[in-house]
């Protein structure tokens, strides 16, 4: 039986995946090489954290509510930020706009489950020393 | 992470995330016990056996649902319906308060830790499971994005409920992170 932390941990790469396709798939359907880049990249948060939102209620009944949203707000705006920029520079093909935004993905949920292993366990105890559980 | 939590289904994963944090901080309940906020009394399961317990919530047809759960509780659990903010209860009449996922949703939360704070004994503790707002820039600006909309559904995202504690006339003893540090277990005593 697959314990549930590393269940979650698969759902939320697979959740991250996800939510970096939609938000670059939306943003080259909408965003071509003719866009001003600052515009683009405006345009792109947008879209990004509007579809971010969308993937939270998607995905939050299975990997949770806060991990579901701390990775997609990251995904979503950021990476929407940078998608556009990049569809609004080069004519990119859906592959490579699909791929690189799977790539992206799993890269911010790594980061992000890198980053709740250095901050899990107790900061403050009184009269005692802090430590992980 | 722990074993898996009984009565949980696909779907429920804070519950499966968070669970064993919750029944680790319930393991240091003491004496008389009050629970803020019982909801339908999805926790009720984690907290040891044999606990003498007064869970309040503000709405009755939640307490109707929890009615259930708390007569399955192996000790002994009574529910009021009560405003977190105006307890009718005497001063220092407490060993434990539990509050779970309570003070992102009270209107002006520092009230009702004050009211905590009145009935506590001076030697008590309160337990706090909470989601706050991160000191990780990124992420605290977009809990303070989101914290409009969700505001309209239910919580806060963004609160600073451990610095509420204080400003309550809590002194926090004990500070967990559970997830990032969004998700937090804390224990407190009166300053």
């Amino acid at each position: 039986m697959i314990r549930d932390d590393r269940a979650f941990a698969v759902m939320e790469y697979a959740g991250g995946a996800i939510t970096a396709a939609a938000t670059a798939a939306a943003i080259h359907a909408v965003i071509d090489p003719h866009w001003d880049m600052v515009l683009a990249m405006v345009v792109g948060t947008a879209i990004g954290a509007a579809i971010h939102i969308l993937a939270a209620v998607a995905l939050g009944p299975f990997v949770g509510m806060f991990p579901a949203m701390a990775s997609g707000s990251l995904i979503g705006m950021y990476g929407g930020m940078l998608f556009a920029m990049r569809d609004s520079m080069q004519d990119a093909s859906w592959f490579q706009s699909l791929g690189v935004a799977v790539v992206f993905g799993v890269c911010v949920v790594a980061v992000v489950q890198l980053y709740d292993r250095a901050l899990r366990g107790t900061s403050i105890v009184e009269g005692g020393s802090a430590g992980r559980p | 992470m722990g074993p898996r939590e009984p009565h949980v289904r696909l779907g429920d994963a804070d519950e499966r995330r968070y669970g064993p944090a919750k029944r680790q901080l319930f393991e240091r309940i003491r004496g008389r016990c009050l629970m803020l906020a019982a909801g339908t009394g999805n926790d009720f399961r984690l907290f040891p056996a044999g606990l003498r317990i007064v869970a309040l919530d503000v709405s009755r047809a939640m307490l109707e649902r929890a009615r259930p759960r708390a007569a399955a509780y192996a000790g002994g659990l009574a529910l009021l319906q009560m405003d977190a903010r105006r307890l009718a209860f005497r001063d220092a009449c407490f060993d434990t308060i539990v509050s779970v996922c309570t003070f992102c949703s009270v209107p002006d939360p520092v009230l009702g830790l004050r009211e905590l704070h009145r009935v506590l004994k001076p030697e008590g503790r309160l337990l706090v499971f909470e989601h706050v707002r991160s000191r990780l820039g990124p992420l605290a600006m977009m809990q303070d994005l989101l914290t409009p909309l969700s505001r309209r559904f239910g919580p806060d995202l963004n609160r600073d409920t451990l610095g509420n504690l204080s400003r309550a006339g809590f002194r926090v003893v004990r500070e967990e992170n559970v997830y990032l540090d969004i998700v937090k277990a804390a224990e407190a005593v009166r300053g």
